[in-house]
């Protein structure tokens, strides 16, 4: 192949220089040699000296090349050599082959054309044959194969014979073998670290070391898979993959009170085993193909899980800089999602082609285009427990309306208008602020200023429990009929005003108010309320249906009523003033010209014949401009207008609804608002995606993209919709194309994820990359056979769990001795021949918990909002302080922490906890003197010492030996030699339990796993 | 000669992990990895003003916008700012003068800073790419708008390892008042191994300067001699321990850092004593100042932690997260600029001034890197109903750097007339960082640290070294 190769080269070379008259075409001839010796330092990202050759405009400017010139173009000056000294470029790459000059002088001869639209972009290194993008490989060991195929019910300890088989045979191929089993005590304490990151009681140690049954160890595997602290445990590797905190981060590090039910998720679906394709379905799109399972749609909070800035998105006004942090947000997601699933680096994308991977920027934009219609936010848990909450809310809340009314029916207290403006029954239920357009009779929630599209002297009917309509009046000097009815009643009379409305009717003070206060009573303080009316602008309520809801068999008299109030101009003092009327069908019953602060409050009492129909109240501006016409109402109400005794059956009627109002009342307190949980909602439209130029959000360019995965996985079909398609379809899309049993790379980057979780190192070392620029298989057929077996195993990941730690391969021994040593540390230092198994420092969080069981303290109360061990502080950027972990509620596992992005807890981060501004597929182990100070200073440790101190003088006594014995036994998992024994019994008598308590938990053996 | 390259063979040959290199960057002099090329500076101190500093009113004269005082400044209504709309010109609120034999302008807010201006060289013509806070403080100190990128100090350090054997690499002060915009992560490693992270000193608590130096006073049973009879037993333990499993070097490191947590439990309480300075040094820095003195011995904290072999030090001056009301707690003056950069600008002066004079005074400066920087600059129209603030600028700002491999009094790069873009010579925090690094012997292009698919640098695919600002 090679050589054929060479022949074509040389073949096409000469055919070049055989017919000079050919014209050189850009694409096949030019643009190759540019995109091998130049664009790497010379592109429209980088510019180096700068003059980019991805396309011909910087070319053209500076002379490099002058059409028609080859000779005058410094292109071909820099590529030759000049006076003897080697050609000044390319710098840092093979120099220009001699025909390459040649092509391009000619090329520059014959017109240096560029078609339009060809970009000459850098080769990645890697192509679409890279052997992560293969498909699987069938085992082609004949013997492994025929043994698996010949048993379909083969148990696990012959397929993990099977890993054995392969790390033997590549151990072989180096002229190595494995290492002896570890002995039992050690086996314990690895597997219960590395399954439950827990140590082991004494008493399981000692009845594990002592089973006779043959089966013991796979016993032992079996009941810690079993345990809800294997998905505790296992929570925290798939979290550091989804960078999981439950704070926002950057700048205002806000709380994220809901995250936490996306981490119980983890939990829960590790501990039932969730098949893992389903498992990845439903992080991506949960909510979309199980809308009814709860646990799907929680399952989305991976898509949410990662930092949000806040003050990017929500509150700056800048347009840009709210682009600007959008696209930061889409590349967060899509590169968790790519990256957690399949390893694949997709972020490289982003700015350009990916250098190394078969990866373009089109695709990258492909994938932002599943995720652009989502953005992260509190969403429901369930719609359908949003519908019965809703439905069992507004049961209650109109019985207790009811109720209400009909108290209020009974004791005469009357109807309050400013409460019907807010939406209420006149008795309490309407909202405090709530409003009534004057323009359209629409509710209103949000303030207004001056209101636009005004049109005066239109009555718009409402739809308010007792109200009519409502209008914009301008008398136009006194001319203007103006309708205040639906009936058709109407006024004239009223003077000329600016035909402007302020902001709307209001249950409570209008925008902007001056002051709720005047006559010495704030308004807006119970038991007080005010109907605030801005001129202009008129409200028209229904005496009628007030007098029909009132009336009943309780009262004896007739339906009349009265209106009272207390009157007052709210806005600032100093020449502002309004005129406020009062009408009774249209008739004028009172008015109060040039209305002002100074005046303090009027009282207003009319009465409301049984013949009356309506009540209509007006501010007009007073001709001085309508600025500062805050017209309020104080206590407006109607009620009856001779309240009348009650008959004793009446009165026991009364004591009943007073009752079931308490019942009802206690009903809605109690009702549970829908459970929340951080994760995606979708915007109203999907906004068109489109490639950014060097990533820059103010540089779109080209069409829109259609959702689509990356097209170097041949096996696939990459699309994933049009541009028609819903966010969700989109999102699903991508769901099914990760979770394709054809696609390789999903299965092999799981199985590699679990190996190298009990192995401390991934048959890829770089668990998250399997691209050009991660590490290569150090067992291709070992990773395949695996990822092959997932799918056996239903995808099951216990299953492969039990396979990977019931292998030989994971049971050698740790250290190195004359037995298994001296070759394999020559040949492979690194142990990625596993030669042995690889003592490993536990993660901060293991070292915690480990602690607090050692101690007897660990509170094992599992799911629910996380332990916050920080005092909280609301500010503009809120403060955590963290406390010592003293009580019990603190003392749960790690994984229930509340995790805070910006102040994290520092005693977990010197202990090498991660960042979680980072998505973490790999953690760092390292050794500095500020973990010693932490674990032998730091006050949590040091209580918990005390604490372990107490437990051990509980079960054994004050017995020297006995103590020192069984503090060695609690903090590591075995017995003390007669050396240590000695050794410490010297010490605790001059310093004491404690002091032995406190050295066992900062000793090497404490913190290490063989 | 690939300083990351250098690192991974070290791990590799080490058996994987970073146990044994670990120690040589937190605490030691061996094992140091060699520069690129002879630097020019042994040790960095930054000093980072949290807010984000005006340009206008402090070294970046633009006489135009005095000139245009009143007048508004976006005439036709197109430009929306991080919080508003911008309002009219606002000249600078100090009065700007010429200095030293370079005569570089400087405004009245630094007095004192201004006698120092031959030793240091402004570049006028920073920008950022963001106008917020967090991701523009990420970006001063990482290279990335983005929270998890190693901070510049991280870099140096896994770069050039320490040179103290009894004090950590890497040191931050952060301002008494709170922390900076976005927290701890602004001093993080990222990615980068926890060791290269900064240990924040207390300087407040002279019993406690380091978290978890000593026990806490009130736990009565760990009493010093207790500490150092537990310390001699664990390492019998850990002896004990270690003889089985002789290959692994992660154990034997993990007994030489207690060892060395023990000699840093006297070098910290001594290095954060300045009681032994004299009077006069003392008296230079201010440190009793009600209000500078927080800053000035923080300054002079960092001098003697330089002197003292530490690599890197940073220097925050202003908070964010902090509830005190009276002032701005930094640089970030919407409303009041006079009450809020008056304010900070005193503290600044002071502190800074005397450490820039007290290094060159020791012969210190010549191989120390002062830089003093913020994340972005601000409006030169002005912000608020009574036009006293100014809102965030990404477009323009000044940094200035002094002494280890800098030419004193000059400027360079340019914002246009008003001080709102910066127009000649641009330059992001990639060009600051290369420039510092190439002092410091590193080639910016070579210190990388694979990550995620990346072989990440602090100066992501950017970065030039300013060699205008070159002695």
């Amino acid at each position: 192949m090679k050589m054929l190769c060479i022949a074509f080269m040389a073949c096409v070379v000469s055919t070049l220089h055989a017919v000079a008259d050919e014209r050189v075409d850009f694409e096949s001839q030019i643009a190759p040699i540019f995109q091998q010796h130049c664009v790497r330092c010379h592109s429209s990202s980088d510019r180096k000296g700068d003059v980019s050759l991805a396309t011909l405009e910087d070319l053209k400017a500076n002379e490099y090349v002058i059409a028609g010139d080859p000779d005058g173009s410094y292109l071909i000056q820099l590529v030759t050599s000049q006076n003897g000294k080697p050609p000044e470029m390319p710098k840092e790459a093979e120099r220009l082959a001699d025909a390459d000059v040649a092509k391009l002088k000619l090329w520059i001869q014959q017109g240096a054309t560029w078609p339009a639209g060809v970009v000459v972009k850098q080769k990645a290194k890697a192509d679409a044959s890279w052997w992560a993008l293969q498909p699987l490989m069938l085992a082609p060991d004949a013997h492994l194969n025929s043994e698996r195929a010949s048993s379909e019910q083969a148990d696990s300890s012959d397929l993990a014979a099977t890993i054995d088989a392969f790390i033997r045979a590549k151990l072989k191929e180096h002229q190595l073998q494995s290492s002896p089993p570890a002995d039992r005590r050690t086996l314990i304490r690895r597997l219960s670290f590395d399954l439950h990151g827990l140590p082991p009681t004494p008493e399981a140690v000692e009845a594990f070391v002592n089973d006779p049954d043959p089966q013991a160890y796979g016993k032992l595997v079996d009941l810690l898979l079993d345990a809800p602290a294997y998905g505790e445990r296992f929570a925290q590797h798939w979290l550091d993959i989804a960078h999981y905190a439950d704070t926002h981060g950057f700048e205002r590090d806000k709380r994220r009170d809901n995250a936490w039910r996306y981490r119980d998720y983890v939990i829960d679906s590790l501990n039932e085993d969730k098949p893992y394709d389903r498992f990845l379905q439903e992080q991506i799109a949960g909510d979309v193909l199980w809308p009814d399972d709860e646990q799907a749609v929680i399952g989305t909070g991976f898509l949410a899980a990662g930092p949000w800035d806040f003050v990017g998105q929500v509150e700056t006004k800048s347009p840009e800089l709210r682009r600007s942090a959008r696209s930061l947000d889409l590349d967060d997601m899509a590169t968790q999602v790519m990256t957690a699933t399949m390893a694949m680096t997709v972020n490289c994308a982003r700015c350009h082609n990916h250098k190394l991977d078969p990866i373009s920027q089109q695709e990258y934009y492909q994938l932002q285009a599943v995720f652009a219609g989502v953005r992260r936010d509190d969403r429901v848990v369930s719609d359908m427990e949003v519908k019965t909450y809703e439905e069992q809310k507004l049961q209650l809340t109109k019985r207790r309306s009811e109720i209400d009314f009909e108290i209020g029916r009974l004791d005469g207290e009357g109807l309050n208008l400013a409460d019907i403006v807010g939406g209420g029954n006149g008795l309490g239920s309407g909202k405090h602020r709530a409003a009534i357009d004057p323009r359209n009779a629409q509710v209103q929630t949000r303030d207004f200023g001056k209101l636009d599209n005004v049109v005066t002297n239109k009555f718009s009917t409402s739809d308010f429990a007792f109200i009519d309509g409502v209008f914009i009046p301008d008398g136009e000097d006194g001319t203007a009929e103006i309708p205040v009815s639906s009936t058709g009643t109407a006024i004239t009379g009223l003077p000329k005003t600016s035909g402007n409305a302020w902001d709307m009717i209001r249950n409570g003070p209008v925008a902007s108010q001056h002051s709720p206060e005047l006559g010495g009573i704030d308004f807006t303080q119970a038991p007080h309320s005010v109907l605030g009316l801005h001129a202009n602008a008129g409200i028209t309520f229904d005496i009628g249906a007030m007098q029909d809801a009132m009336s009943g068999q309780a009262r004896s008299l007739d339906n009349a009523l009265r209106f009272t109030a207390k009157l007052g101009y709210f806005g600032a003092v100093g020449g502002h003033y309004a005129d406020v009327w009062v009408f009774v069908d249209g008739k004028q019953v009172t008015h109060f010209p040039r209305l002002k602060r100074e005046d303090g409050l009027h009282v207003v009492d009319i009465e409301l014949p049984s013949s009356a129909r309506f009540l209509t109240l007006v501010a007009t501006d007073g001709g001085n401009g309508f600025s500062m016409d805050q017209v309020g109402f104080g206590d407006p109400a109607v009620k009856l207008a001779v309240p009348a005794e009650l008959t004793t059956e009446y009165r026991q009627r009364l004591e009943d609804l007073r009752k079931e109002r308490q019942k009802v009342t206690e009903k809605l307190e109690s009702l549970e608002a829908p459970a929340r949980f951080f994760g995606v909602v979708a915007e109203s439209v999907v906004p068109e995606v489109r490639l950014l130029a060097r990533g820059d959000p103010e540089s779109p360019i080209g069409d829109a993209l259609q959702p689509e995965a990356i097209g170097s996985l041949a096996m696939l079909n990459p699309k994933l919709g049009t541009l028609e398609s819903s966010e969700g379809e989109r999102r699903a899309a991508l769901a099914r194309w990760i979770t394709d049993t054809d696609n390789p790379l999903t299965r092999r980057v799981i199985v590699n994820r679990l190996w190298h979780w009990h192995f401390g190192t991934g048959l890829v070392d770089t668990p998250s990359d399997f691209g050009f620029g991660g590490g290569r298989p150090s067992h291709p057929e070992l990773l395949d056979w695996l990822a092959e077996e997932l799918v056996r195993q239903n995808w099951s990941l216990k299953a492969m769990h039990r396979l990977i730690v019931t292998s030989k391969t994971y049971q050698q021994v740790s250290y190195v001795d004359g037995t298994n040593g001296g070759a394999a540390r020559q040949i492979d230092s690194d142990n990625r021949l596993l030669w042995r198994q690889n003592p490993r420092r536990l993660e901060a969080e293991s070292i915690r918990d480990a602690v607090l069981f050692v101690s007897g303290k660990l509170n094992v109360k599992q799911g629910g909002p996380g332990f916050e061990d920080f005092q909280y502080q609301e500010a503009y950027a809120p403060i955590y302080t963290y406390i010592t972990a003293d009580k019990p509620e603190l003392w749960r596992r790690s994984i229930y922490r509340y995790t805070v992005r910006t102040t994290p807890n520092r005693f977990l981060t010197t202990l090498d906890c991660p960042d979680p501004a980072n998505m973490t597929p790999k953690r760092q182990t390292t050794t500095t003197p500020l973990q010693s100070l932490a674990l032998y200073n730091n006050d949590f440790m040091l209580r918990q010492a005390g604490y372990l101190a107490e437990r051990v003088q509980q079960d054994v006594g004050s017995e020297q030996p006995a103590q020192i014995i069984r503090a060695f036994e609690l903090a590591l998992a075995r017995r003390p030699t007669s050396n240590e024994l000695h050794l410490a019994t010297d010490f605790i008598s001059k310093q004491g339990l404690f002091a032995l308590c406190r050295s066992l938990f900062n000793s090497n053996e404490f913190v290490y796993l063989d | 000669m690939n300083i990351s390259y250098l690192r991974r063979d070290f791990l590799q040959a080490a058996g994987g992990g970073f146990g044994g290199l670990a120690l040589t960057a937190m605490l030691a002099g061996e094992g140091r990895a060699e520069s690129h090329h002879a630097p020019k500076a042994r040790r960095v101190i930054q000093i980072f003003c949290p807010g984000g500093m005006s340009q206008v009113d402090t070294f970046d004269y633009k006489p135009e916008l005095e000139k245009r005082n009143g007048k508004p400044f976006d005439p036709d209504g197109n430009l929306q700012f991080f919080a508003s709309k911008p309002g009219n010109c606002q000249g600078s609120h100090w009065k700007f003068q010429q200095h030293g034999h370079s005569g570089r302008w400087v405004s009245d807010l630094f007095p004192k800073l201004a006698t120092c201006v031959d030793d240091m060289a402004f570049i006028y013509s920073m920008h950022s790419k963001s106008a917020l806070h967090g991701p523009a403080c990420f970006m001063m100190n990482t290279g990335f708008a983005l929270p998890g990128f190693p901070s510049m100090g991280a870099w140096v350090t896994y770069g050039l390892g320490s040179e103290a054997d009894d004090l950590p690499a890497f040191v931050v002060l952060p301002d008494p008042r709170g922390l900076p915009p976005g927290g701890i992560i602004n001093w993080g490693a990222g990615f980068l191994p926890a060791e290269y992270q900064a240990t924040p000193l207390d300087t407040s608590n002279s019993k406690q300067p380091i978290v978890d130096l000593f026990p806490p006073t009130d736990f009565k049973a760990a009493t010093s001699d207790a500490d150092r009879a537990g310390l001699e037993f664990l390492e019998q333990l850990n002896r004990l321990h270690l003889d089985s499993r002789k290959d692994n070097s992660e154990l034997d490191a993990r007994i030489k850092a207690y060892e060395m947590a023990a000699r840093l439990q006297l070098s910290a309480p001594e290095v954060t004593d300045l009681s032994n300075e004299t009077a006069a040094t003392q008296q230079l820095y201010d440190i009793d100042h009600p209000e500078a003195g927080p800053f000035g011995r923080q300054c002079l904290l960092a001098r003697r932690l330089v002197q003292r072999g530490v690599r890197f030090v940073q220097i925050y001056c202003g908070a964010e997260n902090t509830t005190s009301k009276k002032i701005r707690p930094n640089w970030d003056s919407h409303e009041d600029l006079p009450r809020d950069h008056g304010y900070w600008g005193a503290v600044l002066d002071t502190g800074a001034s005397a450490l820039l004079k007290d290094l060159k005074r020791q012969g210190m400066l010549d191989d120390t890197l002062v830089i003093c920087t913020t994340e972005f600059g601000r409006q030169p129209g002005a912000q608020g109903g009574t036009g006293k603030g100014r809102d965030h600028n990404a477009g323009a700002f000044t940094a200035w750097l002094a002494g280890g491999g800098i030419r004193g009094g000059v400027g360079y790069g340019a914002t246009d007339e008003l001080g709102f873009k910066a127009v000649e010579s641009p330059s992001y925090s990639y060009d600051l960082h290369a420039t510092s690094l190439h002092l410091l012997g590193i080639d910016h292009t070579r210190l990388t640290f694979y990550h995620n698919g990346i072989e990440r640098r602090l100066t992501d695919v950017h970065g030039h070294v300013i060699n205008e600002i070159l002695a």
